[in-house]
């Protein structure tokens, strides 16, 4: 079940809605990632720092779900409801090892770009409060295709890190595998309920929770407030308006470019596609995670992304721009409109950016005839456990401290990451110091299609077909007809 | 047999040395081959253990229902399943026709050019030592670390080929976006690199020629154009297999570019062997697949290198009967 729809009434919503104070008619977080599933391309292959921030965007809010699960029998799986259906327990076994001494090595890739780094400060927060744990960082590759290679080789070698940094849509992949250890069999139900709704259940598969959900991420479209304001335009709200202020800023040349995205043959081309097709009104899968039902959304979403590039809104370079490659663009200047994870919006006020104080944050724009706002891909990184770490108690009182609220309020303020509990989303200085938190509330979230186990190949054949039909290599129709063969061949098992 | 033509294995050369100084030449070499043995024999066992081991054991999953674990492989049991699902997919046969195209044009874009360099170098009197030391730098780099450069130059909004072509009034094409421009790319990357190592492969073998054949032939008067297609070619004839068979070794293993640069794309267009197996293998945990990609990958290059020597070490025997 990953229509988005029904999803949606079983994600009853949340994550902002019911966390933060600002209201929001508009807050509906469809969702289903759930987990299912598994091999879950990675997200971003970011080679710079920034891309790393991306991913971990990219994976974080993982909402959802719901939906999911019911497909694959056994365990209760998360059926649609309004709550993930993890089979919690109110007490949890006790974990082996000592909760308040030893040594933890922490793998995660970098965060930040400049400046402070965030894993460091948590790390001295973390040895303050626990003076007997010693935490022993361990740089993670940036690439994330890398980073989950690199990983499920020492895991199933036998050793790696106790802890470990992954994507939101790995739980299936690494539960399936049994490369992580089920948290939800030490974490009690009250654990659980700290974080905003929909987290949860996007980590869970089969009815266990593999991940705790350190941070979120999101599309977001940021522009220049400036050159709207100057041009008395209002921020859009459908791709059609997007369209023709960017047309009026490039006529009067402002701006090089009206809109930058990312269409590179990787993970992000799918996160976008997902965007433009679930404004489209479409979906990938059918509700069984058996086929392909692309169809004619699929072609009008292809279609305009394609139409972007062919009228010059955006670079002709969109095919090979990955994150950091339109971020660039936008940050020198030369575009309108980027959309991007959470941290665009500081790097994009950094130093070293033509930008700065000229930024401004909104929901995704959808098509005209839609209800606003647009679809947002979701991303994050949650925490996870070693099945060969020895000290899983010390891991766990970790991990309870990063969702905390004091690591949770040093990222939100400090680093400009989306905080996962609930109790630090709502905390009015915190959404004060946090631009993207105050968009939170007015997005509407779609997943990527990652409960199936074949996610890899299925996002696969999406971003190569998004890639080639923006380098008019292939018309949309007939990228869209290799698409649908190619993940119905994946899902068929025949996929290589 | 070897004398002047097998300037290749170099080993092989010398005509006879010190075995005159012995007494008994045969008890004298056959000491000194059991001693050749003991001495090697630890590093071929090494050898073994990290070459023969490994293949071994990617021959095995190749033929097994394989399933990641976090204690190591599952093997479950026989089959040729990963090799009809390899076989029967349309990307495998993409990724076929393309490494072999590529390995083609590109081995033969650098022996020709790696030739005409190697030629120049011979003449060089002076400053050949400085030359050969520029020319190794594209060699020498690791090759994600020129894939980096090159990326840098063909990106389609700072990049340095675009701004070449933009000032030269060719537009702006974006060159990693098409498939011809983005394999085009590939190619020149790879011949940036390589061509030198053909260059010094190319050379070693040209100095080694004997020079009495050439003064021979200028005595006859035959022309530079004469002299090196019936003479300098014919001989160079082993040198140049040697330098084809590690170039087509290696291209045929195209990985490292199309992974930094393309990443396969855009769509397919630049996906080698090598890239379809690491995705199989490292994207999708197909190791079974992935490990059928390999191996078939593998048996082809060999069986490739082998009919390529085949009919070049007959060249050559004509050219010693002759």
């Amino acid at each position: 079940m990953q229509d988005p729809k029904r999803a949606a009434h079983a994600a009853s919503i949340a994550t902002s809605a019911r966390a933060l104070p600002l209201p929001g008619p508009n807050v509906k977080v469809e969702t289903h990632v759930s987990a299912d599933t598994a091999p879950p391309r990675n997200p971003v292959r970011r080679r710079s720092v920034r891309r790393a921030a991306a991913l971990l965007a990219t994976t974080g809010l993982a909402v959802g779900v719901a939906a999911c699960g019911s497909s694959s029998g056994g365990s209760s799986g998360s059926s649609g409801g309004s709550s993930t259906k993890a089979k919690l327990s109110s007490t949890g076994a006790k974990a082996p090892g000592n909760p308040t001494s030893g040594t933890i090595n922490w793998w995660a890739s970098p965060i930040t770009t400049s400046g402070p780094d965030v894993r460091k400060v948590w790390i001295a927060a973390f040895e303050k409060a626990y003076p007997n744990i010693h935490v022993h960082l361990i740089s993670a590759p940036t690439d994330t295709d890398t980073n989950r290679a690199t990983l499920t080789t020492q895991i199933s070698g036998g050793s790696g890190p106790d802890v470990f940094m992954g994507d939101v849509i790995w739980p299936a992949q690494f539960g399936a595998h049994g490369l992580a250890v089920p948290l939800s069999k030490y974490l009690p139900k009250s654990y659980w309920s700290r974080f905003a709704n929909g987290l949860v259940a996007g980590a869970t598969y089969k009815g266990q929770v593999y991940g705790a959900p350190l941070f979120e991420d999101q599309g977001f479209l940021y522009y220049r407030k400036d050159l709207l304001a100057k041009d008395h335009l209002a921020v859009p709200k459908t791709w059609e308006q997007l369209v023709s202020e960017s047309k009026e800023m490039q006529s009067k040349h402002q701006v090089k470019y009206g809109y930058v995205f990312q269409g590179a043959d990787y993970e992000g081309a799918t996160c976008d596609f997902a965007e433009f097709l679930a404004d489209a009104g479409g979906t990938v899968l059918n509700s069984g995670d058996t086929k392909a039902v692309l169809g004619a959304p699929a072609v009008k979403a292809l279609t305009f992304e394609r139409s972007l590039v062919k009228e010059g809104i955006s670079p002709s370079g969109e095919s090979t721009f990955q994150e950091p490659q339109s971020l660039a663009v936008f940050t020198n200047g030369q575009a309108a409109f980027l959309r991007n994870w959470d941290y665009a919006y500081a790097s994009s006020n950094a130093k070293g950016s033509k930008i700065i104080g000229k930024v401004g944050v909104a929901p995704m724009p959808t098509f005209s005839g839609q209800s606003t706002p647009g679809y947002s891909n979701i991303g994050g990184w949650n925490l996870y456990i070693n099945p060969h770490s020895k000290n899983i108690a010390a891991d766990l009182t970790f991990i309870k401290w990063m969702t905390g609220k004091e690591a949770q309020t040093i990222q939100a303020t400090k680093f400009s990451q989306i905080p996962t509990i609930n109790s630090v989303r709502t905390d009015k200085a915190v959404i004060k110091g946090n631009a993207n938190l105050l968009v939170v509330p007015k997005t509407r979230l779609v997943p990527r299609p990652a409960q199936t186990p074949d996610y890899s190949q299925v996002s696969q054949a999406i971003y190569q077909g998004v890639s080639s039909a923006l380098a008019g290599q292939t018309s949309p129709s007939s990228a869209v007809s290799k698409m649908t063969s190619s993940i119905n061949t994946a899902l068929g098992g025949g996929g290589l | 047999m070897a004398t002047s033509v097998s300037a290749a294995p170099p080993t092989r050369g010398g005509p006879a040395g010190a075995s005159e100084v012995v007494g008994r030449p045969d008890a004298h070499r056959k000491r000194m081959a059991r001693l050749g043995w003991m001495f090697t024999s630890p590093a071929l066992l090494f050898i073994g253990l990290v070459t023969l081991f490994p293949i071994g054991f990617s021959v095995l999953l190749s033929f097994e229902n394989v399933n990641v674990t976090a204690n190591g492989f599952s093997l479950n049991g026989l089959t040729t399943a990963n090799y009809s699902l390899v076989l029967g997919n349309s990307t495998w046969h993409y990724a076929l026709g393309f490494t072999v195209g590529y390995t083609i044009i590109t081995v033969l874009a650098e022996v020709v050019i790696g030739t005409l360099i190697a030629l120049v170098l011979e003449r060089m009197v002076r400053g050949r030592g400085w030359m050969m030391a520029l020319l190794l730098i594209p060699w020498s780099l690791v090759t994600v670390i020129s894939a980096e450069l090159w990326k840098y130059i063909y990106d389609p909004t700072y990049g340095f080929a675009d701004g070449l072509l933009h000032t030269l009034g060719l537009g702006s094409p974006v060159i990693l976006g098409s498939n011809v421009s983005a394999i085009i790319a590939l190619m020149v990357a790879d011949v940036w690199k390589t061509t030198p190592f053909v260059s010094i492969i190319v050379l070693a073998g040209l100095v080694m020629l004997p020079g009495e054949i050439y003064e021979a032939a200028e005595v006859d008067g035959a022309t530079g154009w004469t002299t090196f297609w019936k003479i300098t070619f014919p001989l160079l004839r082993p040198t140049i297999a040697l330098a084809v068979l590690f170039r087509v070794l290696q291209a045929f293993g195209l990985f490292d570019l199309p992974f930094v640069l393309t990443q396969g794309g855009p769509g397919t267009a630049t996906t080698s062997l090598a890239v379809l197996g690491y995705q199989a293998t490292f994207n999708d945990y197909k190791y079974g697949p992935g490990a059928a990609v390999a191996t078939t990958t593998a048996l082809l290059v060999v069986l490739g290198c082998f009919a390529f020597l085949k009919v070049f070490r007959s060249q050559v025997g004509e050219e010693d009967a002759g």
